[in-house]
């Protein structure tokens, strides 16, 4: 039997709240929460959809870490006593359910699509890429937009920022050989909340389930921006 | 009273087919107001989770014709053979579009697009992006769909009923996830992608929230199903969990082995052994498995996939998704043992009824993608050919959504219908003490379905899958939501979805009972020979209050004629 | 959540950064009282300053000023390797630059440490 002490939150107040789960070889955190859905206590609320780690649904703060539930073993944490809340820095609308407009709003906002004015949408013609081009940015692909680097960045604690993963995905695009939108991403990052209120505490690549790094895109990013900025002043 | 929301367009669903038909209809027109609503947020969907690839004619090497005989040969013959043409000739354009917005198609040394072999295509036109294709292909088309101002997205919007009067459709009614009210979208025309119907089967590859919305809705609505009986099991599912290991996996060399360590395959397909097409394999699998050639676990028998002899690179490059799966899922690393596996529920060849332009009998009322059953897949589809269908008939939805809705007039939902929906949701179900838990029902409802409605299908298990679904519907009728509240409220979206899942098994064993002989994915012990003169032809499933109806429909043959199906 | 989200990272990182942020505070209030302690030189006799300076260059403040060098040390040693890395260098590198940061905070500031003993105490 594990303890899993859950925060929750009915839309007025925050409660802890307790269920005891059999602990079967093998189960993931999300599976044990589904128990706990489909036996003990229906309205408890959570997001899941893959259980596979492709989808980024179901990322939260078990054991004061953020991690996708359904690729954490039980038997993994090490404890008979599994402490789950939902992540931090996002407003929480239920139980473990958090608001991600917002997180989405700020990825549409660096323009995250390629961006190049000689394509046809009719006529369409392939674009060479090497293996190595390909390999340049695919790492950077594999983010699920699951909101655990956001959770966990300090400067985003006290300011709505752009935060890693919008950073990220600007530098996706910038360093696709195809793209030739990095002009249209230059202000963005380099506005108030963007690339600036970066201080390296480089948790976020600590946390990301994909081991994207994207501590490393977005001081990589910053560079870019930053020297497009400087070559404006003085082209202007 | 509730709120009414006014488009031109309305699509529900934001999987591969419903992003497409987004971009499709906002290319054809920037002064349509067009909504894409969807339960999850749009990346969440379950199309994230394909893997393998997306077929298509791009080389010298290959041609229309040879791709659309593998995926008539594959169908068994039941794939309408002009849709199948019309959909071969329109995918090339959908894998340069892709490249263009800037999906990580996996490349050649030389920069052009790779294609790898896969099951039941006689060459190899498998375009992938590593083993994470269908991850790839929807991010990108979200992306991509950011960028039309005219397309307007609703987030978590669960959708409980379609406003059909007078044969045209007028609206939908979704729920509000955060709020938990019920909004009513009036719209000129609606395009269902809502998916497919795995969560019908315990053992299955698919996300939890795929649990045949659009389906169900179409169906209570008076649209008929097609060739519900038709569900495909994919060979290699991971034991326990179901996760999908993609079927490139064979494509690029693994073996499957029983526990004697002989691949087998050699006995059942000789000529394309493990690369056989999907139910060929699935059969032979299960069939090592009854007659105790598998592996013995204590989470039921498995086969063994050996990919051992492929070397670390080789993995690491084109499937680094089932090797992080295995050992995550499973604590095995594919590189030095095998996996274990076992044929999963994975995919619904059957559907709503449409026509190759993905029409429905209902005006102004389209479906594409999983959801639809056009049918290009017949009684088996290729690996591949999903989310390429996906592409090409999100494409045509949204086309012809479009023409429509730009010689329409505006749609206005009655009042009427909007306070007998409001009284359904939240009178008849929310807060509703009943005795069953709808948890249990669906347990059940796995469980027998698994048994009976599985690969080997014989009458009195498909007669028993019949009657147990009907004590369920029975039992249904007295459920509880216990949630009460209607902030974000996942018990009533469960039981609802559960309500949708025992409508579609009826149809799904009922057209299994019904149907005799064995073809593609159905195989009947008591009827295990293809029966072209009494069964070439389309299951269509019709709703009434005392189960479904069945009549049929004919199968558009053009350029082949149906023969034995050997590989 | 507010300025306690400043200080939960638990990686070696994550506790850098809330280091160089305490530190970075306990640096202010000391250039705050830094600057009160030099105006005094405004009375133009030098008086007060010196008064001051009796008291606090002494052996029982000795500890605090130890701890304000190491204080000082860290976020200028600490600031120079985010300088490397946020202008996009040694990514990969960098438990390697935290080791070598931390070690040569620590080195110098046991050398300052046993200068300032020697001035303040003597012998």
């Amino acid at each position: 039997m594990v303890e899993f002490r859950i925060k929750r939150f009915d839309g007025s107040r925050s409660y802890w709240q307790s269920f005891e789960v059999p602990l079967k070889k093998g189960m993931t955190v999300l599976e044990g929460l589904l128990y706990i859905k489909e036996n003990l206590d229906s309205t408890l609320a959570f997001r899941y959809s893959c259980r596979m780690a492709v989808c980024g649904s179901c990322a939260m703060k078990i054991n004061g870490r953020p991690r996708l539930a359904c690729e954490t073993q039980i038997a993994a944490l090490k404890s008979d006593k599994i402490t789950i809340e939902p992540l931090d820095n996002f407003i929480v609308i239920k139980d473990l359910v958090t608001e991600f407009e917002g997180f989405f709003k700020k990825h549409e906002r660096v323009k995250p699509y390629l961006i190049r004015d000689d394509i046809s949408y009719e006529s369409p013609v392939e674009l060479i890429q090497t293996p190595e081009e390909l390999k340049a940015y695919y790492d950077f692909t594999l983010c699920l937009k699951c909101g655990a680097c956001y959770s966990v960045c300090p400067a985003a604690a006290t300011r709505d920022i752009l935060g890693p993963a919008a950073i990220t995905a600007a530098y996706r695009f910038c360093m696709d050989s195809r793209d030739r939108g990095e002009d249209k991403r230059v202000d963005v990052i380099l506005s108030d909340d963007g690339a600036w209120r970066c201080h390296f505490a480089a948790e976020c690549s600590e946390v990301c389930p994909k081991n994207i790094n994207p501590a490393k895109a977005v001081q990589k990013m910053r560079v870019k921006a930053a020297i497009k900025g400087i070559k404006r002043i003085f082209r202007w | 009273m509730s709120m009414k929301v006014q488009h031109d367009i309305v699509i529900v669903g934001a999987g591969l087919a419903g992003m497409r038909a987004a971009i499709a209809a906002a290319e054809k027109s920037n002064k349509l107001s067009i909504a894409i609503i969807a339960k999850t947020y749009p990346i969440r969907c379950h199309s994230v989770c394909a893997e393998g690839g997306t077929a298509a004619v791009l080389r010298e090497d290959d041609s229309f014709d040879l791709h659309a005989w593998d995926t008539i040969k594959g169908s068994d013959f039941l794939a309408d053979q002009d849709a199948v043409e019309f959909f071969v000739r329109e995918m090339p354009k959908e894998i340069l579009r892709l490249d263009n917005w800037g999906c990580p198609w996996s490349r050649r040394e030389d920069g052009r697009i790779a294609q790898r072999a896969f099951g039941g295509h006689s060459v190899n036109r498998t375009v992938f992006a590593a083993d994470r294709t269908g991850f790839h292909e929807v991010h990108t088309l979200y992306e991509r769909m950011l960028m039309y101002d005219n397309v307007e997205r609703y987030n978590e919007y669960f959708m409980t009923n379609l406003v059909i009067e007078d044969g045209t459709v007028k609206g939908v009614s979704a729920i509000e996830l955060k709020t938990g009210e019920l909004v009513f979208f009036e719209a000129k025309a609606v395009i269902l992608a809502t998916g497919g119907a795995g969560r019908l089967y315990g053992f299955t590859t698919y996300s939890y929230q795929v649990t045949g919305d659009g389906m169900a809705i179409a169906y209570r609505c008076g649209v008929p199903l097609k060739d519900m009986e038709f569900f495909q099991f994919h060979p290699t599912g991971l034991v326990p969990s179901g996760i999908l290991i993609s079927e490139a996996a064979r494509g690029e060399g693994g073996h499957l082995k029983n526990k004697l360590g002989e691949r087998f395959m050699a006995k059942y397909a000789p000529k394309m052994m493990e690369i056989a097409p999907r139910d060929i394999v699935a059969r032979a699998m299960w069939r090592e498995i009854l007659e105790g050639r598998g592996f013995e676990s204590e989470h039921g028998p498995y086969i063994a996939l050996d990919l051992t002899h492929l070397g670390e690179e080789k993995i690491n490059e084109r499937l680094p998704l089932i090797r992080d799966a295995a050992i995550k899922f499973v604590g095995i690393d594919p590189v030095e043992e095998p996996i274990p596996v076992r044929p999963v529920a994975h995919y619904t060849m059957g559907g709503i009824h449409t026509n190759m332009w993905t029409e429905t009998p209902i005006k102004g009322l389209y479906a594409a993608g999983e959801v639809a059953c056009v049918s290009i897949h017949g009684a088996n589809r290729l690996g591949s050919n999903s989310t390429a269908e996906c592409l090409v008939f999100g494409r045509v939805a949204g086309e012809r959504a479009a023409e429509y809705a730009m010689n329409a007039k505006d749609n206005h939902i009655p009042d009427s219908f909007v306070k007998e929906e409001e009284t359904r949701i939240y009178d008849k179900l929310l807060g509703h003490s009943g005795d069953e838990s709808p948890y249990q029902i669906k347990r059940e409802l796995n469980e027998t379905m698994d048994k009976n409605v599985w690969i080997f299908r014989d009458e009195k298990g498909l007669k028993e899958a019949v009657k147990k679904i009907r004590e369920l519907k029975e039992r249904y009728k007295n459920v509880e939501v216990r949630d009460t509240s209607k902030r974000f409220n996942m018990d009533l979206q469960s039981t609802i979805e559960i309500g949708y899942m025992l409508d579609l098994a009826e149809v799904v064993a009922t057209g299994a009972l019904l149907r005799t002989e064995s073809r593609g994915a159905h195989y009947r012990i008591d009827y295990p020979y293809r029966d072209d003169k009494n069964w070439l032809k389309h299951t269509l499933a019709y709703y009434t209050s005392e189960g479904p109806v069945f009549d049929y429909t004919p199968v558009k043959i053009t350029k082949w004629q149906p023969v034995e199906r050997k590989y | 959540m507010g300025v306690s989200g400043w200080f939960r990272g638990v990686s070696p990182y994550g506790l850098a950064f809330s280091l160089h942020r305490i530190t970075g505070i306990i640096l202010l209030i000391y250039l705050c009282m830094h600057l009160t302690y030099l105006t005094s030189l405004t009375d133009k006799t030098g008086k007060t300053y010196e008064t001051l300076i009796s008291i606090t260059v002494t052996p029982t403040f000795l500890p605090f000023d130890i701890l304000l060098v190491l204080c000082g040390l860290y976020h200028g040693l600490n600031g120079l390797r985010l300088i490397v890395h946020e202008f996009g260098f040694a990514y990969e590198q960098r438990k390697a630059i935290l080791a070598a940061s931390v070690i040569i905070t620590i080195a110098a500031w046991l050398y300052v440490s046993y200068v300032m003993y020697k001035i303040v105490v003597g012998g």
